[in-house]
């Protein structure tokens, strides 16, 4: 047996060899479009990235480009912060340089493990103004806004305790992450201008899990309540089917989001979805304040360059408009605009990177290799019949 | 109670057996689906990757997985985990021993189920010479070695985390036991780096190795397994042992004869009592096998539950199951 392995296992390193060598000449560029399904990466032959892809027909490449006059108000101007934009938390600050170069994942943006001491990790987010989930600046407060920030802590109270603002000219929240679970952060920002109140709930929530730690505490962590109750208006993620607390969404699926104003579901909220690049997708809630999106494919690096961990943002703004009256810093206001904003990761697909075809040919190709090395070295092995006949005679 | 134990030694072991392993697969690869969680350190390969279904999760996983951390947390606070998990795994095992591998392993019981579809083919088996039955002998620590090393340089930053779970990569159980479950996402290769492309590529081919190794050899991947090698590492202690009295033997060799693993001690070394060599899976078919009362016994806790007596081998050899003869 030994010495078919000695024959078989060089013929196999070869032809794995030759794998690695096909699949460094042919798969040289990944592909520019997104539809028609899973691609695999032998798909990936000869093709370049189109300059002008465009993922999907309903989806608009406006995020990244220059706001128009009349949407500036609507992208978050008024909302109390002086970069203008729309108000977003983001565990990452603004990239520097060039724009295709996102953050590789498998770490923990904004995160330091052991905190400054050797304590709890401690997470670190920031507020950023504008719809660029890469290059939207930090947002600095304005004098005439009122900022309150809270944190609810999966073991606190469920209504939040307050997060010290970051001190002057910081623009970073910290906080520690001593138990297991999510960790949410809300930044609302009211300011009045003219005769409407603009209220603007930034909020993000991270997770902090550990490999080792206890599979209960996890699962609980997985199905609390994730709703503050007395959020001028939030944007709740649905968690994926049979989601871990490692799990990650990823370009392709689909994702779905819950609008709501103080608890209850906010119907025809105008939501919009930014990607990674920069793609704007937007649709109206339902009657339960669900909309929901399919994470598209933006993630087109040169192919030696590729990371299967990388982590793309993306921005999720919801807004919705109401005739109320009342005061704010004694002054009257006649309508409120609600603006609720939450980040997010994700990851390209699997099918991305990976290939059945070569899969099932290596694994076929070693049975039937290893299959006729076993059964010429029987017959090999086989003695012909020869009679032996006795001269009786001698 | 002697009719209890008399019932016990004359009984039909592989039929058991048999059926035993069945109930286990069942358990372990569909178990999760009626919310069985036997927890993440078993000693036998549940594979972690089949998500649906398992009952629980192979040890060598999360060991990686610990391992792999960065050395001031490994070293630190973290290394805690590691020991508490390595305490869990160790009860778990201390039960059974090898006999995790024998009775309960399902890739253990896959390469059973294809022996048996050899046999129905009428398809002869392979036998290892001794010296290749050595040599091969050392390959599952030189992989128990790397399993550990590997992750502790990746954690030291010296391999590409792409390795994460080196083993787990190259474990056939990875691609073979979602399958059960309809899970087929294992049968690819991984092109985002030529680490992962090198290791999804040597999962796949050793998958294909091990059906057709497993079609000729019986038990051909648990020669190879790191998992046994730590378990026979640590079975000093083991509840469930497998005991020789040589005076009783007369060498026959019928225990040889049925081994599956091939371990030749178990006729030719009349002098160990404890008998369990390091490839041995403790499937007791040589207790089953041997013709001399009292000669090979299995015990539970210093308690003998089964041995061989004369009546348990007449009647095993006239219901003619099991008891394989050799091919020549």
């Amino acid at each position: 047996m030994s010495r078919i392995a000695h024959r078989f296992v060089p013929a196999l390193l070869a032809l794995l060899a030759t794998g690695l060598a096909l699949a460094q000449g042919e798969g040289g560029e990944p592909l520019a479009g997104v539809r028609g399904g899973p691609v695999s990466a032998g798909d990936y032959a000869g093709r370049r990235p189109s300059e002008g892809a465009r993922p999907e027909a309903s989806w608009q490449k406006r995020a990244a480009e220059g706001t128009k006059p009349e949407e500036a108000i609507r992208d978050g101007g008024g909302t109390g912060m002086r970069s203008g934009g729309v108000l977003w938390l983001a565990d990452t600050p603004p990239m520097r340089g060039e724009a295709s170069r996102g953050r590789r994942g498998g770490g923990m943006g904004g995160m330091s493990m052991g905190g400054e001491h050797g304590g709890p990790p401690m997470k670190r987010l920031w507020l950023r103004a504008g719809a660029d989930p890469q290059k939207a600046p930090f947002a600095h407060q304005e004098a005439d806004a009122s900022v309150e920030t809270l944190l609810v802590h999966p073991l606190g109270k469920p209504e939040g305790e307050p997060l010290p603002s970051p001190a002057e000219g910081h623009t970073g929240l910290a906080f520690a992450m001593p138990a297991q679970g999510f960790y949410r952060v809300y930044v609302t920002t009211r300011k009045l201008e003219g005769d409407t109140l603009n209220v603007s709930v930034a909020k993000t929530e991270v997770g902090n899990f550990g490999h080792g730690g206890d599979e209960e505490e996890q699962k609980r962590a997985i199905t609390a309540p994730r709703v503050l109750e007395n959020a001028a208006i939030e944007i709740v993620r649905e968690r994926q089917d049979k989601e871990g607390p490692f799990s990650q969404i990823s370009s392709g699926m689909d994702q779905s989001f819950i609008v709501l104003q103080k608890g209850l579901p906010a119907a025809n909220a105008r939501v919009r979805l930014v990607s990674h690049a920069g793609w704007v997708k937007e649709m109206t809630s339902d009657e339960q304040g669900r909309v929901s999106f399919q994470i598209i494919r933006d993630y087109f690096p040169p192919w030696d360059e590729f990371q299967k961990r990388f982590k793309a943002n993306y921005l999720v703004i919801a807004e919705v408009a109401a005739d109320e009256s009342g005061n704010h810093n004694d002054q009257p206001y006649t309508r409120v605009r609600y603006q609720a904003t939450l980040a997010g990761n994700y990851s390209p697909s699997p099918n991305d990177y990976r290939s059945y075809a070569w899969g099932l040919g290596v694994g076929l190709l070693a049975v039937l290799f290893s299959g006729v090395a076993v059964y010429l070295y029987r017959r090999r092995r086989l003695k012909p019949f020869q009679e032996v006949r006795f001269d009786e005679k001698a | 109670m002697k009719r209890l134990k008399d019932a016990v030694d004359r009984v039909d072991l592989n039929r058991f057996r048999f059926w035993l392993q069945l109930a286990m697969f069942a358990l372990l690869v569909y178990g999760g689906y009626l919310a069985v969680d036997l927890g993440s350190r078993l000693p036998m390969f549940s594979c972690g990757f089949n998500e649906e279904g398992r009952a629980g999760v192979c040890y060598l996983l999360p060991l990686q997985h610990q391992l792999s951390r960065p050395w001031p947390q490994l070293f630190g606070i973290a290394g805690v985990s590691v020991l508490t998990g390595f305490g869990v795994f160790f009860l778990w095992f201390i039960v059974l021993n090898k006999g995790w591998c024998g009775y309960v392993c399902p890739l253990g019981t896959i390469q059973d189920w294809i022996t048996a579809l050899r046999r129905r083919l009428g398809a002869r088996y392979s036998r290892y010479t001794q010296g290749q039955f050595r040599q091969l002998s050392r390959i599952k620590y030189l992989l128990l070695a790397l399993m550990v090393l590997i992750p502790l340089g990746i954690g030291g930053g010296w391999f590409s985390r792409d390795m994460g779970t080196p083993f787990c990569l190259i474990c056939p159980g990875r691609m073979i036991l979602p399958m059960f479950t309809g899970d087929f996402s294992q049968f690819t290769i991984d092109f985002s780096s030529k680490t992962a492309l090198v290791m999804t590529a040597l999962g796949m081919g050793i998958t294909g190795l091990f059906l057709a190794g497993a079609f000729v050899k019986k038990r051909f991947f648990c020669f190879f397994c790191p998992m046994s090698a730590l378990h026979y590492l640590i079975s000093k202690p083991a509840l469930l042992k497998l005991k020789k009295d040589g005076d009783k033997c007369t060498r026959c060799g019928d225990c040889y004869t049925v081994c599956d693993m091939e371990i030749k001690e178990i006729a030719d070394d009349i002098k160990t009592r404890d008998i369990m060599m390091d490839d041995c899976i403790l499937c007791l078919k040589c207790v089953a096998a041997c013709p001399e009362p009292g000669a090979l016994k299995a015990n539970f806790a210093s308690v003998t539950f089964f041995e061989s007596t004369e009546a348990g081998f007449i009647k095993r050899s006239q219901k003619g199951i099991g008891l394989e003869q050799p091919e020549h």
